[in-house]
């Protein structure tokens, strides 16, 4: 294939294949460094915080929390729509970018990957407790029931959801092992002690790195790839569906799907964005994942940013044509009614910030990258909280307009979900390859 | 259902090891044209056109791949429908509750679809290419699945050319390492001195073959 010569190299700093073994095994094979005991320190810390939250609410009930008749949906369905939206940027960037030929998303596939696994189990814990007798979780699935021969209802969006995000983690997690394998196997033939011997030669399946195997491997990559496509985009899209086949207005738009897809690979990719730039950092990584990567990310952000916001004003304007009165309060509610603070918080993270990334300088500094990306993720949290909350606390009845405020209790789980999330992060930065080493092999000589 | 061909229990191997893809590419091709029969190639990393010099066909396991998706395409409207309209229709707002509800099945369908290629088509990848927890591994090299890229010749097979030659022609093609008859080790059941042992005591007959080098090259 021909590359042009502007083109950088994917990978700098002139590696050979041992290289990138060694670089990418060192985490694994050595001490935890103190950032790490730090930092997952932190994350345990705030995974306590999760478990003593949770136990509350099972042990009093969801009375502990603010949501009431008006807003039955508050802080836990924004966190669930936000962890699930955090959980898209890996499937599409290892899908996605893989049916279209682009080289760079092999240094960052698989912490990418491995966030949308642990978003998705933060994102989960949301309806399983919001539906108040958590231990009878399993309600929602197809089973047939003790109390007659009622079955699940098959029109309902929510039930849709079950069975989107269950196949949606379920196939994330076989192509993430799957990926894993070769490289579980590099660092089982490293290995030296009897235990990661033992376990890494468990992981590994055998693995021996066949022409034979590769070749199928690659057929199942490419088809795993070909079905996560589709399935990372019905995901949010029937996420979306939760909202807009109600008769809210607020969420009652046919805009819903393709704009909450857009913002989910908005999300996924600051969150992307916010852990490489720091993992690339503590780990010494900034020759696989180059400012070259940093800058492709932004350009996404900056194309799916600007989808969200002209969601933003498409959504205003066509509540504002559509001569339907309660639209149109629920529109100008937002923007100037109580929870307006929260409406431009979101308007200024989503749409105006990111739009710095016009500018190279911008797109090629990492420390300007990160605060951006923070402020995506903090955009994006408001973006759901604004679609939910302002939707519901003032509806059709002016005798039932409440206000929402969280109380202790909602906000200790979402920061305990953060806890989940990175505890199980830095898990995975001891113990697994962060970095796809058989997949970086093929593309030292490469440039972008 | 397993791949009986990429069996190495009880087999000896000639051996190359290159440490650049290329080589071992071109060293394949040149093989192939002498009429060597090669038994497989161990990379760490896939090798494009490897699989193709090598003769291999593309997999079947798209076939496979699909029949699953349909089992769960079917699977995922058989559920809906012997649910919610067989079994126990449930009439919201006096809708009618029969096959034109079609519509609403189709998100779990379409997810079921999904989750069964997915599923099915790796335990297809896993059984075919003889892959189970707890199995050893059989290597050849330990580096081949660092840096090191071997390409092996079973010495049970009839050979266009005499051993000797084989050799000399790895050689020749830039082999950093060349070996008559390695057998297959594991790492992650042997202990370390064992191992030692093992990928010590082969060294000799290969220096005394590669000596053969200078004269076939005339």
């Amino acid at each position: 294939m021909y590359t042009a010569d502007i083109r950088q190299p994917l990978v700098t700093g002139g590696k050979t294949y041992s290289d990138v073994t060694k670089d990418v095994c060192r985490p694994i094979e050595n001490k935890p460094t103190s950032s790490w005991w730090l930092g997952f320190s932190i994350a345990v810390i705030l995974l306590l915080v999760l478990a003593g939250t949770l136990a509350w609410t099972v042990w009093e009930g969801i009375g502990t929390w603010n949501v009431n008749k008006s807003v039955m949906w508050g802080w836990d369905i924004t966190n669930f729509v936000f962890w699930v939206g955090i959980g898209h940027a890996g499937t599409l960037i290892s899908a996605i970018l893989l049916l279209f030929r682009q080289k760079w998303r092999m240094a960052i596939n698989r912490s990418a990957e491995a966030m949308t696994i642990f978003a998705v189990f933060c994102a989960a814990i949301f309806p399983l407790f919001h539906m108040g007798r958590v231990w009878l979780g399993y309600w929602p699935l197809p089973l047939p029931n003790a109390f007659g021969s009622l079955w699940v209802n098959f029109n309902s969006p929510l039930l849709w959801d079950v069975f989107a995000i269950s196949t949606y983690l379920s196939v994330s997690l076989v192509f993430w092992y799957l990926g894993l394998i070769p490289d579980i196997a590099t660092v089982r033939d490293r290995a030296t002690l009897k235990a990661r011997k033992f376990w890494y030669g468990f992981f590994a399946m055998g693995w021996n790195g066949s022409a034979k195997s590769w070749g199928r491997y690659e057929v199942v990559a490419l088809i795993l790839a070909g079905i996560s496509t589709p399935l990372v985009l019905s995901v949010h899209t029937i996420v979306s569906m939760d909202f807009a086949t109600s008769v809210i207005p607020g969420w009652h738009t046919t805009i819903f799907p393709p704009y909450f897809v857009a913002g989910a690979i908005f999300s996924g990719f600051g969150m992307v964005l916010t852990l490489l730039l720091i993992a690339r950092h503590v780990m010494n990584y900034q020759d696989y994942i180059t400012t070259e990567h940093l800058e492709a990310m932004t350009k996404v952000i900056l194309l799916t940013g600007s989808i969200v916001g002209l969601a933003y004003i498409t959504e205003f304007v066509i509540a504002a044509y559509s001569g339907y009165e309660y639209e149109q309060y629920a529109f100008a509610n937002r923007m100037f009614g109580p929870y307006a603070w929260a409406y431009w918080t979101m308007m200024f993270c989503n749409l105006m910030a990111p739009q710095v990334f016009w500018s190279k300088w911008a797109r090629t500094t990492p420390w300007f990258i990160f605060i951006i990306s923070i402020i995506v993720n903090i955009g994006m949290w408001f973006e759901r909280f604004v679609i939910i909350v302002t939707s519901l606390h003032r509806d059709f009845l002016p005798s039932s307009w409440v206000m929402y405020h969280a109380t202790w209790v909602e906000v200790g789980i979402f920061l305990g979900t953060f806890g989940l999330f990175f505890t199980c992060f830095f898990m995975f930065a001891k113990f697994l390859p962060v970095i796809n080493m058989a997949e970086v092999k093929t593309i030292i000589k490469d440039k972008e | 259902m397993v791949d009986k061909s990429i069996l190495l229990d009880n087999k000896k191997f000639t051996v190359g090891i290159f440490d650049d893809s290329d080589k071992l590419l071109h060293a394949v091709n040149t093989l192939k044209e002498k009429g060597v029969k090669i038994f497989d190639c161990y990379t760490p990393f896939p090798v494009h056109h490897l699989d193709h010099a090598l003769g291999y066909h593309r997999t079947n396991l798209t076939i496979g791949a699909f029949l699953c998706g349909l089992l769960g395409c079917l699977s995922g409207f058989t559920l809906a429908y012997y649910m919610n309209v067989v079994d126990w229709p449930m009439i919201i707002g006096g809708k009618p509750q029969d096959i034109t509800v079609f519509t609403s099945f189709i998100p779990v369908m379409f997810e079921l679809t999904i989750l069964f290629t997915a599923f099915g088509m790796v335990i297809m990848f896993f059984a075919r290419s003889r892959m189970i927890h707890g199995i050893k591994e059989d290597l050849l090299s330990r580096r081949q699945t660092d840096d090191h890229m071997v390409l092996a010749i079973d010495n049970d097979q009839e050979q266009a050319m005499s051993k000797d030659d084989i050799l000399s022609l790895l050689k020749k093609e830039g082999a950093i390492e060349v070996n008559n008859s390695k057998e297959a080790f594991n790492t992650s059941l042997t202990s370390e001195e064992e191992l030692a042992k093992l990928l010590k005591s082969p060294k000799a007959p290969t220096k005394a073959k590669t000596s053969t080098k200078k004269t076939k090259k005339k």
